[in-house]
């Protein structure tokens, strides 16, 4: 049984590990994508996905170390991502981002 | 009374934000703002004559011991300069109302001006280098704010350098007391200045206090590193130009008094022998730019960088007579900068331009203000008996003792030029042609502090006698790094 | 007038929006001894209030929440101020903090700290300082 558990637990571990060199990869070629990017709209959708990249680092570590304080900031990364892509998405269709009336 | 000592740094952060409730409201701002002034003035003579009668207050805040804790360190030194703070504050709050466009004030000009005030009180009543840097920043803070407020096209060219170099300086700033900590493994002011003598590598000590030198002489523009200074200083309100020219120049210095009469004292041959050649350069630079230029508020400006030499040369001298006259001076030059600041502003609305090229003979509709300007010139440049004669008197002394004798010469060389260069004011401007299509406008209001400021400065000349025993001691408390670690360690 | 179809974002916002204040409050709340406190609660609350924005417009909004934001700031900086202050009542040095245990009807055993009110003078400044930026530049008409 112990042998068992210590077994999964390095499988864990290693399945970490290449979790976050994929992630960093990842980040590299959304990086690419938001220097070179051809719209700007493929630069919006690159930043979104770099911060989910950054909330599967947040929970990859989370994994590693392990504690359970990284899960408030996991919530947090994803609530400003989503406000921050709202944002974006809104000013590259209106051009403004809080308009004064819009009835 | 322990609390006494935070209470200059406490009374007008309270008032700034409890003016922040109505800035448009400005009669009741301006009568609030005159009762905390004058509240934290006697609230800091109260607490000068409280260390000067029973020893320095030693401020554990949140009750922690002295090395984990932040601690507040009201000693001589520190009282006598908040003091002066809030003398020279107090003027300004009763300048600022008849110089300040109504525009201007209602953009929170009185909440940021007591921002700086609790800044400036901060950093010199601190006892913890790390806190030093807060309080640079809470005053940098409202400096900005300040020097940008109302935003003309002049005051934005000139605050963008002003800002930018105070940022570069900030941040070196904070990597220097990280250096500081990596080495000694504390930011308690005392316990480092204890440890600084243990510690066998005192190389790497020597380049990290070149590094704090380096950032103080960015704050209190000493020779290299002057050039952001003139400008920036004239071209604001000439309220805030008197506040940044009597206050945030001088924590610089106070810093550089206070760190290298405490701290770094292990290598007084390399550090206090290079500080005596910048004081002599920032003399002389800063007479030549001086000399240069002919707008009046400029002039003023520049004046500082051959005061902040006076006083840089006491430390770099570092014998008794010597530091109590770079403290006298200090002093002396916080009240006499923010005078003549108020008073060229006052010249400069009643002339209606700063050039001195565009006006002549104001000497017949303003009589007053060009005897005021008279009698400025000469306690600035030390004419006996005014201050300023105490003040180089003593750093003469003291230098000459060293047998120093190339900086002494340079030193009053400088005084001259300086005297010039406010009779230059007084010539070109007050005396030559009257011009008769001149319409006087009333100035009596503005007068009224430059004239306090300015009775204050000749009693700190002519008084010397009840000044000088307080001054000596705290040369004497300053020349003994072992009577401040003793007090913040065993107190 | 171009007309955008923001039914989806409406939609959203009014549930999304609650989550996020009521988040919020959990962070402030559980901030002094686990990740969280004042500043990064403050800012959960103007999040929410600026998405809000974003999706009614500002006029709306102001009726739906007439809070003048600038008053927030002296108001929380006054809190924080007067938590340091409140030590000299009790013949404490400044700052001095102090936590004790209490029963309360709901909650049960409850720690409470003097140092939370000083949290909430900072949630009330940060809330206030960046809801006046963020709106300062966005009307700049």
């Amino acid at each position: 049984m112990n042998n068992f558990l210590s077994l999964t637990h390095i499988i864990v571990e290693i399945a970490t590990v290449i979790c976050l060199a994929a992630i960093s990869v990842s980040f590299i070629l959304l990086l690419f994508r938001i220097v070179s990017g051809p719209t700007n709209a493929d630069r919006a959708v690159a930043l979104d996905s770099m911060g989910m990249n950054m909330m599967g680092i947040a929970a990859l570590m989370a994994i590693l170390i392990p504690t359970t304080k990284l899960n408030d900031v996991i919530l947090l990364i994803g609530i400003l991502l989503f406000i921050g892509t709202l944002a974006v998405a809104k000013y590259l269709e209106k051009g403004v981002i809080i308009d004064r009336n819009l009835d | 009374m322990s609390n006494l000592a935070v209470l200059p740094i406490i009374i007008p952060l309270i008032a700034g934000i409890i003016l922040a409730f109505f800035p448009k409201k400005l009669a009741l701002v301006r009568t609030l703002t005159k009762v905390f002034i004058i509240g934290n003035l006697a609230v800091a003579g109260f607490s000068a004559w409280h260390v000067f009668n029973h020893g320095s207050i030693i401020l554990e805040t949140g009750d922690w011991a002295a090395p984990y804790g932040i601690i507040i360190v009201a000693d001589q030194l520190s009282v006598l300069l908040v003091l002066t703070t809030n003398i020279m504050a107090a003027a300004c709050a009763f300048y600022a109302p008849y110089s300040l466009p109504d525009r201007k004030e209602r953009y929170y000009f009185y909440t940021f001006f007591f921002f700086l005030i609790t800044g400036v009180s901060g950093a010199f009543l601190t006892g913890d280098i790390f806190n030093l840097f807060v309080f640079f920043e809470v005053l940098l803070m409202a400096s900005y704010a300040l020097i940008v407020l109302g935003g003309d096209k002049v005051q934005l060219r000139e605050s963008v350098k002003y800002v930018f170099i105070n940022l570069f300086s900030s941040m070196l700033f904070v990597t220097a007391v990280g250096f500081l900590y990596g080495t000694v493994g504390t930011v308690n002011m005392a316990q480092i200045a204890q440890r600084v003598q243990e510690v066998d590598q005192q190389g790497i000590l020597t380049a990290i206090g070149i590094l704090l030198f380096f950032v103080f002489a960015v704050k209190a523009a000493l020779f290299p590193l002057y050039y952001w200074m003139p400008k920036s200083y004239a071209v604001p309100n000439p309220v805030i130009s008197a506040l940044f020219g009597a206050l945030l120049t001088k924590v610089g210095i106070y810093s550089i008094i206070r760190v290298f009469s405490l701290i770094f004292i292990h290598r007084i041959d390399l550090t206090h022998e290079v500080f005596i050649w910048i004081a002599g350069l920032s003399m002389i630079f800063g007479v030549i730019g001086a000399l240069s230029t002919n707008n009046i508020k400029l002039i003023i400006a520049y004046n500082i960088i051959p005061a902040i030499g006076f006083i840089l040369w006491g430390i770099g001298v570092f014998n008794q007579e010597a530091v109590s006259g770079a403290i006298y001076y200090l002093i002396h030059d916080m009240i006499i900068k923010a005078s003549l600041f108020l008073l060229v502003g006052t010249i400069a609305y009643a002339a209606g331009t700063s050039d001195l090229r565009k006006f002549s003979g104001l000497i017949h509709y303003y009589p007053f203000l060009g005897w005021l300007l008279f009698v400025s010139g000469f306690v600035l440049a030390g004419i006996p008996p005014f201050s300023g004669f105490i003040g180089k008197l003593l750093l003469l002394k003291g230098s000459l003792a060293d047998e120093k004798v190339a900086v002494v010469i340079i030193a009053l060389l400088s005084s001259l030029l300086i005297l010039y260069s406010i009779m230059k004011i007084f010539i070109r401007g007050f005396w030559g042609e009257k011009d008769d299509t001149f319409e006087p406008k009333p100035v009596k209001g503005r007068t009224a502090p430059v004239v306090a400021l300015l009775a204050l400065s000749v009693f700190l000349g002519i008084g010397a006698e009840f000044i000088y025993p307080s001054v000596e001691s705290i040369s004497r408390y300053l020349l003994d790094p072992a009577n401040y670690i003793n007090a913040v360690l065993e107190g | 007038m171009y007309k955008p179809n923001d039914l989806i974002f409406r939609t959203t916002t009014s549930l999304i929006a609650f989550i996020l204040l009521g988040f919020s409050i959990y962070l402030l709340l559980a901030g002094h001894n686990s990740p969280g406190g004042g500043f990064i609660g403050g800012l959960m609350t103007s999040a929410a209030i600026i998405l809000m924005y974003m999706a009614y417009g500002s006029d709306i909004l102001r009726k739906i929440l007439p809070v003048n934001y600038r008053m927030l700031i002296p108001t929380g900086l006054l809190i924080a101020a007067g938590t340091g202050i409140g030590s000299f009542l009790f013949q404490q040095p400044f700052l001095s903090h102090t936590y004790n245990h209490f029963h309360l009807p709901v909650f049960g055993d409850l720690e409470l700290a003097t140092a939370m009110l000083f949290d909430f003078g900072v949630y009330f400044t940060v809330l206030g300082v960046t809801v006046t930026i963020i709106l300062s530049i966005a009307e700049d008409r």
